[in-house]
């Protein structure tokens, strides 16, 4: 693969679909593992990108998730035109969680989501309004080791 | 300590014998998805309640090898076949999480050394 050149995968994330969670995840993980990138940094990449398919899947009624592997940084993009998020500072705040009870008895729903992401990245931006939906871009660049 | 020893110390019922060989050092409980996604260090045995399929998404990310089903939780099919396909031991026994985090402190295993 010629560096230059970014990697992009694109994945679709269906609403509800319980069973389907954590594959992109997984898939993206597998990825950069193959082209080499450390295990924390595969570790890293793979969290984000399974919280904010999370996210899509129990607030966003469905969406994209996408994953840009450059030279220096991998960018995790989750996209979806669900309800937004009313107060994105609360929203952050560990234990925060809008969640239905169904979802908080699977063990999800815990207000760690977001918290987790913003861990296990370097950059985090969330670009939301309330009706519209919702955008996440989350960046780890190559030479930031552990989180 | 290998898992088939601390699946045969424990009378655990094996669902998915995968990787029984591997070696274990540590533990981590909860069941609290995002909670072993965030705090969970990798490698460790993982004991939870939690019987659905995302258990296993979760142990995958974090390169989980050994699931411990506490209180006499089964697992769902989803669960069983999505360890299977992935590697993952998966065990439950009557124990309750407490009792069962106990037995593995005795073993030998212990929590995250990281501060």
């Amino acid at each position: 693969m010629s560096l230059n050149e970014p990697l992009v995968i694109e994945r679709e994330v269906k609403p509800l679909d319980f069973l389907a969670a954590g594959e992109t995840a997984s898939e993206f993980k597998d990825t950069l593992r193959s082209l080499g990138i450390s295990a924390e940094l595969c570790r890293r990449t793979s969290i984000v990108t399974y919280e904010a398919e999370m996210n899509i899947v129990i607030h966003g009624g469905g969406g994209s998730i996408a994953m840009k592997m450059e030279e220096d940084k991998i960018t995790i993009v989750a996209s979806d035109e669900g309800p937004g998020i009313e107060d994105v500072e609360l929203a952050m705040q560990e234990g925060y969680s809008t969640a239905p009870d169904f979802i908080r008895e699977l063990g999800f729903g815990a207000g760690m989501g977001l918290p987790n992401i913003k861990k296990y990245s370097d950059e985090l931006e969330i670009d939301t309004k309330p009706g519209k939906g919702t955008t996440l871009k989350a960046v780890i660049y190559l030479d930031s080791g552990e989180a | 300590m290998k898992i088939s020893e601390i699946l045969r110390q424990l009378g655990a019922t094996v669902h998915v014998t995968a990787g029984l060989d591997r070696d274990v050092e540590v533990g981590v409980v909860g069941d609290l998805l995002s909670f072993i996604m965030g705090s969970a260090p990798e490698g460790a045995v993982w004991v939870t309640i939690q019987n659905h399929v995302n258990v296993a998404a979760v142990a995958v990310l974090k390169e989980i090898p050994l699931v411990l089903l506490a209180s006499g939780r089964t697992p769902s099919p989803e669960l069983e076949d999505h360890c299977a396909r992935e590697s993952i031991a998966l065990a439950s026994t009557g124990l309750d999480a407490f009792e069962l985090c106990g037995r593995l402190y005795e073993m030998g295993l212990c929590g995250s050394r990281r501060s």
